[in-house]
């Protein structure tokens, strides 16, 4: 078990769900600090400058699938060939509106990923989900 | 309506032949005439003929010869073999490998050419209207495929947005603020949302090509209920699970079936009942899976049972989509699974499945 998770990281292209899902955590208080990225290349950069910098990194990541140029799984592809204390670090799961079966099953199938959260996000279902990796 | 222009093109070595086809059929048809299968192939590279007629007995290329050899090169026109001899070994060679569609004796009779050539026309055109028709029909799939597609990210991802923005609402204690209109909002996006999932269900379960994957009903039967009970918590699930040996089936179908079963069976429950219940009961063996789904909710009217898996059935007082079990009927269909139902008022509702096991 990891201890009280501090950070957060939304990456979305939607910027309606962004302040939702910002909002939502907010008021929930799952976490100290939220840090929004709009496409899956503001999270990678924004991983590889805090790669040596564990107290900067998120302790979990809310990563959308649809989005333009980088798509989740691509985001995934990338992540994946980053530092182990990183991965280890940083529990990605996916959160998504999708009812694609191909999109669930290649979500479902990949190791970095611990759950496939659908939109909108419950806060009750983001807590179970949090309480089976960190000590709340 | 001007009668379409057939073109026919006449190959024989007699000069006469040629002469007296054209004075016989000029009227009716655009004919071409070519002295030899050399000619014949060049006004084939030219002209896009509907109907060749030639004539088996010709000195460097017979008739059958000419035609096996434009097989690739020009399978569309369709061919007429004109024969003065009965000779069967050409005849069953010719029909074998060169595409006969018709076999007309010399002399021909005017009468029974013509009719020939008209048929032999609507045998093209059948042809060529059926490969459009297919091109037409891959086309409107493929884009079928992807407005589908599109339902499942554009369409939904915005609802999805104002699904949010109601649980925000909620959160900040706001939903009571505008008398009932966030709760009319929340059912209006809710029932969109239903009818989103309900047509892509439908949808796929007619395209998508059946893949068996090893099924644990173990782990799926708990997915599916944490998935349709997350709004309902008074409802006990009792689950019984007897699974001995490995099952095989089509996992998309028989998550579509078991779902549609279970949020029925938490949604038409009796308002007033204290010990709401659903029992899930699935027995596993070599040949078969036999799953029972029962409630004690308001049950199906005697009159009702024979209509509840037709498309859009929808009884007066449950306000369902009429699509729920509809599309349990069509995806049993589809992995050759049966159903059958038993209900009463006072009960509950009983759905007994069975799903051949394919491995």
């Amino acid at each position: 078990m990891l201890s009280k998770p501090r950070k957060v990281m939304l990456i979305d292209d939607n910027e309606v769900d962004l302040k939702i899902n910002s909002k939502i955590i907010t008021i929930s208080k799952l976490f100290d600090e939220i840090i929004v990225c709009k496409s899956g290349e503001d999270g990678l950069s924004y991983l590889s400058e805090h790669t040596d910098d564990p107290n900067n990194l998120p302790d979990f990541i809310l990563l959308d699938i649809q989005m333009p140029e980088m798509d989740g799984f691509e985001f995934l592809e990338i992540y994946k060939n980053f530092p182990d204390p990183v991965k280890e670090k940083c529990i990605i799961a996916i959160l998504s509106s999708t009812l694609d079966f191909g999109d669930i099953k290649k979500a479902e199938a990949n190791p970095l990923v611990i759950k496939l959260l659908r939109k909108p996000l419950f806060p009750k279902e983001l807590e179970e989900l949090l309480r089976k990796y960190f000590i709340l | 309506m001007n009668a379409p222009t057939v073109r026919v093109l006449y190959i024989d070595d007699e000069e006469n032949n040629l002469h007296a086809f054209k004075a016989g059929f000029r009227r009716q048809y655009e004919i071409y005439t070519a002295i030899s299968a050399v000619e014949g192939l060049k006004i084939l590279e030219n002209v896009a003929i509907h109907v060749i007629i030639a004539d088996q007995k010709m000195p460097q290329t017979t008739g059958v010869e000419f035609f096996k050899s434009i097989t690739n090169t020009f399978p569309d026109p369709v061919r007429i073999l004109l024969t003065g001899y009965t000779d069967i070994e050409a005849l069953a060679d010719a029909i074998n490998h060169g595409d006969i569609y018709r076999y007309i004796t010399k002399p021909w009779n005017d009468l029974e050419l013509h009719n020939s050539i008209k048929n032999a026309y609507d045998a093209y055109k059948a042809k060529i209207d059926l490969r459009n028709k297919v091109i037409e029909l891959e086309k409107t799939n493929d884009e079928l495929n992807r407005f589908i597609y599109s339902i499942s990210h554009e369409l939904r991802a915005p609802l999805v947005s104002a699904m949010g923005v109601i649980n925000l609402v909620k959160m900040e204690g706001l939903y009571e603020s505008c008398g009932e209109y966030w709760s009319l909002m929340e059912t209006c996006s809710n029932r969109l949302d239903y009818y989103i999932q309900k047509t892509l269900q439908y949808y796929k379960n007619n395209k998508t090509i059946s893949e068996h994957t090893n099924i644990d009903f173990s782990t799926l039967v708990p997915d599916l209920i944490e998935l349709y009970s997350y709004s309902d918590k008074e409802t006990h699930f009792n689950v019984d699970i007897k699974q001995d040996v490995p099952f095989y089936g089509d996992s998309f179908r028989i998550e579509v079936i078991l779902g549609n079963l279970i949020s029925n069976a938490i949604k038409y429950q009796k308002t007033e009942e204290t010990h709401k219940k659903v029992g899930i009961s699935i027995l596993v063996k070599k040949e078969n899976a036999e799953l029972t789904i029962s409630d004690n909710g308001i049950g199906i009217l005697n009159e009702h049972l024979e209509k509840i898996f037709t498309q859009f059935f929808k009884s007066k007082t449950n306000h369902g989509s009429g699509l729920g079990l509809f599309i349990v009927k069509e995806a049993l269909n589809k992995i050759h699974g049966k159903i059958s139902v038993s209900s009463d008022p006072l009960e509950g509702t009983t759905f007994k499945i069975k799903i051949p096991n394919v491995k």
